[in-house]
């Protein structure tokens, strides 16, 4: 295979990421943790997919392995057209610059005893790009491009508020000057009144930089406020993919529907909607359910669903969805 | 609407919690006063630094630094509660009034099980054998939910996934019937799913216990879902207090419009940007003499460089200056669709 069949940014192949668990070295019964099964997508320049579903599903270290971030135990990952799953760190050096991360807690991504300007001037120093000059220069140039200022390069990030934190986070992912940059929970550890400032620097440096992002986070309101398409993750696999605004308004997956019926909406008034509430909990990954992996908690199932797991496919509303009967198509 | 004076249960008056730091006296909570009445779901709503959580640490006697001073009155079914003895305290303490804290896994102790914490707990409180009080323990893991009551009480809260802790630790809570429930961000570090089915117990806890609930929280979605009354907290202060229904159909605080704006909405159009908030909540050290919100606020004049009373209209209470015309343009402004007017 020669990757990039439609030009895009990002693509997998069967990705899967399986973990071991167990202290026993040379047995055969250890277990195998399913983290990441057999996701295949493509992410195309300047969109931003939503990743969503709940904790455990493996959005996080999906998130992690399309940017080497983990090792990958099968399939292919295509950056650029280059296929870059087993790459060798010194190979892989160039095209790590282009992707980059935004992670969840920005104060233990950001190391406390280094000022903001060492901070962000690092990874310039070991991609060596320019003279120190230069690179302060630019230092001063990413503080102001997320909205703070020049001369904060002298201060330590504890000095910062959370959301100024998680600014200079952004600054850090941005220093290489990426085209893809995958955010895991950039916003769920910020204040209310702060977050809504952080998702609109995520929207203003897209518009302004061109950037492409894999944007993790269980908030569906704030995924759906940045995210062009939206995946959603059940036990590791990708269970629905499409436009976000049609997947949010007409589901097809059970799973689905039932995650967006139970975000609570901020209107007392609001009519009260059929919540589904799901019994039970995710089942876990290390020995996952036969056929597809919903049916212990999904109203639909029969033995169909029991006994043959259904492969993501379009239902023909235009996108593809993970389910042997989806939902709004009979 | 709650015409009649209904029986109420606690009643804070001017509550101060003050700390004594190297660089002086910090005020986290700053003159609360609030009233919760007998089966009420009162939400407090603010930031990180609002004071939300040392307000009900306060009712529970938990604020322990020796740098803490506590002031005011709280008053539990007619008796007050600061400076009371601690062994008195106790015994109210975890069985007329019980909490529930954000984190389910350092509320609880990794080395016992679940059943044995239950049951240790209704022991200090009741006269229960071991044997009766296992039983009890049993009883409540199954009535908050929780699949094979009897196997789950053998688990040690590490082999319970986030949502089975948590209700532990509500089944804990309940053990002894309270009659007063506080919960600090109960379901923040849940899923939306289990949300849904911890707000769904909290719910039936008033409906079947008759128990009264202050929630704390910061997500506004949960307040309209749960919350009879809402009050907002900021620096420390209540700046809106109403009936839920009220606070979204007309928030009048502009701290309040700039927390409902800055919710992107699941449905409908989605705003190109949304209507954040500028700048960060003030630090306790230099929390502004006038109106707190005043630095961050687009409608900030003179005359909020004074401090602004909590005054009631039918009712809500505001802590603004701003007059009913100069609220509805800022309504307007912030909230796309009014929030609620359908």
């Amino acid at each position: 295979m020669s990757g990039q069949a439609n030009g895009s940014l990002l693509e997998t192949i069967t990705l899967t990421k399986r973990y071991r668990v167990g202290n026993h070295l040379f047995s055969r019964h250890n277990k195998v943790v399913h983290a990441v099964e057999r996701v295949s997508l493509a992410v195309q320049e300047g969109e931003t997919l939503g990743l969503v579903g709940e904790s455990g599903c493996g959005k996080s270290t999906l998130g992690r392995c399309l940017i080497r971030l983990y090792e990958v135990s099968d399939g292919r990952i295509f950056f650029e057209g280059t296929d870059i799953t087993f790459l060798g760190p010194r190979a892989l050096g160039p095209h790590r610059e282009r992707m980059q991360m935004v992670f969840q807690d920005p104060a233990a991504s950001l190391n406390p005893r280094r000022r903001v300007g060492e901070l962000l001037a690092e990874p310039l120093i070991v991609h060596r790009r320019g003279t120190r000059a230069e690179i302060r220069a630019r230092v001063r140039e990413l503080l102001r491009e997320v909205g703070l200022r020049p001369e904060h390069d002298e201060r330590f990030p504890h000095e910062f508020s959370g959301g100024q934190q998680q600014r200079i986070g952004i600054a850090r992912a941005l220093a290489l000057a990426p085209r893809l940059i995958v955010a895991d929970e950039p916003v769920s550890a910020l204040d209310a009144s702060v977050q809504a400032q952080i998702v609109n620097l995520f929207l203003d440096l897209q518009e302004r930089l061109g950037l492409t992002y894999i944007f993790i986070a269980h908030d569906l309101s704030v995924v759906r406020q940045v995210s062009t398409r939206v995946a959603v993750m059940y036990l590791g696999a990708i269970v629905e993919i499409g436009p976000t605004d049609a997947v949010l308004k007409a589901p097809s997956h059970p799973y689905t529907q039932a995650l967006i019926s139970a975000v609570p909406v901020p209107d007392p008034a609001a009519p009260n909607r059929r919540r589904i509430i799901l019994e039970g909990d995710v089942p876990s990954p290390i020995d996952p359910p036969s056929g597809c992996p919903f049916h212990p908690r999904c109203s639909f199932a029969t033995d169909h669903c029991r006994s043959e797991r259904p492969a993501l496919a379009p239902q023909g509303r235009g996108w593809d969805v993970a389910c042997h009967y989806p939902l709004g198509t009979t | 609407m709650s015409g009649e004076a209904k029986a109420s249960i606690l009643e804070v008056r001017d509550l101060t919690v003050s700390f004594r730091t190297e660089r002086g006296l910090v005020r986290a909570v700053d003159g609360v006063s609030l009233t919760l009445n007998e089966r009420e779901i009162l939400s407090v709503v603010g930031e990180s630094g609002s004071g939300k959580t040392l307000t009900v640490l306060s009712v529970m006697g938990l604020v322990h630094s020796p740098n803490a001073i506590v002031e005011g009155s709280i008053r539990f079914r007619g008796r007050e509660l600061i400076g009371l003895p601690d062994r008195e305290m106790r015994r109210i303490r975890g069985g007329a009034i019980a909490m529930i804290f954000q984190n389910p896994m350092t509320a609880l102790t990794p080395v016992y099980t679940i059943g044995h914490q239950i049951a240790e707990q209704v022991r200090a409180h009741r006269r229960f054998s071991r044997r009766a009080a296992w039983a009890h323990a049993v009883a409540l893991l199954a009535s908050v939910g929780i699949p094979n009551p009897s196997g789950a009480a053998h688990r040690f809260p590490h082999e319970l996934s986030g949502g089975m802790r948590q209700r532990g630790v509500i089944a804990m809570a309940l053990s002894c019937d309270p009659a007063l429930l506080l919960a600090d961000e109960p379901t923040t570090a849940l899923d939306v799913t289990v949300q849904a089915q911890i707000l769904d117990l909290i719910r039936k806890l008033r409906s079947e216990f008759g128990s009264s609930v202050i929630l704390i929280t910061h997500n506004m979605g949960v307040v309209a879902e749960i919350a009879d009354r809402v009050a907002v907290m900021y620096a420390g202060r209540i700046v809106e207090r109403a009936e839920t229904r009220a606070l979204f159909r007309e928030p009048r605080h502009p701290y309040t419009l700039g927390l409902l704006g800055s919710i992107p909405p699941l449905e409908g159009e989605r705003p190109r940007r949304l209507p954040a908030i500028p700048g960060v909540p003030p630090s306790p050290f230099a929390i502004p003499a006038g109106c707190p919100f005043a630095p961050r606020c687009r409608w900030s004049q003179a005359a909020c460089a004074a401090r602004p009373p909590l005054l009631a209209e039918e009712g809500h209470e505001t802590a603004c200056i701003l007059s009913p015309e100069a609220r509805a343009a800022a309504r307007s402004e912030l909230l796309a669709a009014p929030v609620g007017a359908t």
